[in-house]
C-alpha cells in the first residue's frame, strides 16, 4: 500500500480521499483517483503540481513501493 | 572554517536578539551579522483571477523591502484586493521542510564564504505582528552574510514546503504563490550573480 498526502489547497479537495492507495506510480495515482475525486484529479493535473516519494520531488513516472508516501505539493508559499 | 547551521521550523515564537548573539558569538572571524525577519501583515492581496503565476504577470523583481505596504500599493490593480486578514496559518511538510532547508543553506554555502547560517520558519496559526521566519548569517565580510539572506530569502519562499492560508470573517483562502517570488529567486540562477 502508498500512503498518501495532500498539502495546502490540494488538501481541500482531498477530504474524502482514502489514506492509503494500491498503485506502482504517481501518475496512476492521479488517474485512479480521477474516477471519484474528478476535482482533486483536475488540480493533480496542474503543471505547478509536484510530486514527492519518501520525502523527495520525483517525476510522475517514478516507480513505487510497498509502504511508500507519495505526496502531492502545490506551490509553495511560505516565508 | 566550520561552518555551523541551525534550521527551526516551530510553532513558538523566536527571540531575534537572541539569535543574533548566537550568530555574533559564533566564531572570532565574524566581522557581519545580518539578520531578516518576515512578519505577518494584517492583509493580503487576494487575486480575483487566480494566481500571477498562472496568469503570467511579469512584474519585474522587487528589490525593496519584503513585507511591507509599499510593495502592497505599488502592486494593486483592478485584479487584486486589499484584504484584511484575521489569521494567518502555516502547513508545512514535516521531515521534508527540514531538508528543503538544509539543502538550500548548503547551496549558500558553496556559493559564500559564511561562517554560520540560521534559519527559523514557525508554522501553526499566527496573527498580524507576529514574526513568522528569521533568516541569519554571518560572514568575516559583509557582502557574503548580505547576498547570503537575500538567496537564503529567496530559495525558502520559492523551494521550502510551506503553505500559507487566511482567515477573514471565519474564511479559510489558501495563499497563492507570487510570480514576483519566483522571479527573486531566478535572479541567482544566473553565473555573474556574484
Amino acid at each position: 500500500m502508498i500512503n498518501l498526502l495532500f498539502f495546502g489547497r490540494l488538501g481541500d479537495f482531498a477530504k474524502q480521499v482514502p489514506a492509503t492507495i494500491e498503485a506502482s506510480t504517481p501518475a496512476e495515482i492521479r488517474q485512479l483517483l480521477a474516477a471519484d475525486f474528478p476535482d482533486l484529479a483536475r488540480e493533480l493535473h496542474q503543471p505547478q503540481v509536484l510530486v514527492s516519494v519518501n520525502k523527495m520531488i520525483v517525476g510522475w513516472d517514478q516507480p513505487l513501493f510497498d509502504g511508500g508516501e507519495v505526496a502531492f505539493l502545490p506551490p509553495v508559499t511560505g516565508g | 572554517m566550520s561552518m555551523s547551521t541551525r534550521i527551526r521550523i516551530q510553532q513558538q515564537d523566536f527571540d531575534l536578539a537572541e539569535e543574533y548573539q548566537l550568530l555574533r558569538q559564533s566564531d572570532s572571524a565574524v566581522g557581519a551579522v545580518v539578520t531578516f525577519s518576515g512578519l505577518v501583515r494584517d492583509f493580503e492581496l487576494v487575486s480575483e483571477l487566480g494566481s500571477e503565476l498562472d496568469r503570467g504577470v511579469d512584474r519585474g523583481v522587487d528589490r525593496g523591502v519584503d513585507r511591507g505596504v509599499d510593495r502592497g500599493v505599488d502592486r494593486q490593480d483592478q485584479s487584486s484586493t486589499k484584504n484584511p486578514i484575521d489569521l494567518l496559518s502555516l502547513q508545512h511538510y514535516p521531515g521534508m521542510t527540514e531538508s528543503l532547508l538544509e539543502t538550500i543553506v548548503e547551496q549558500a554555502n558553496q556559493r559564500w564564504n559564511l561562517i554560520a547560517t540560521t534559519v527559523i520558519h514557525r508554522v501553526g496559526d499566527l496573527v498580524p505582528k507576529d514574526q513568522i521566519v528569521l533568516v541569519g548569517v554571518a560572514s568575516q565580510h559583509r557582502a557574503d552574510a548580505f547576498e547570503a539572506a537575500q538567496f537564503l530569502m529567496d530559495y525558502l519562499k520559492t523551494q521550502a514546503t510551506f503553505w500559507k492560508s487566511v482567515r477573514r470573517n471565519g474564511e479559510q483562502q489558501w495563499i497563492e504563490s507570487k510570480a514576483s517570488d519566483q522571479q527573486a529567486a531566478a535572479r541567482w540562477d544566473g553565473s555573474d550573480d556574484k
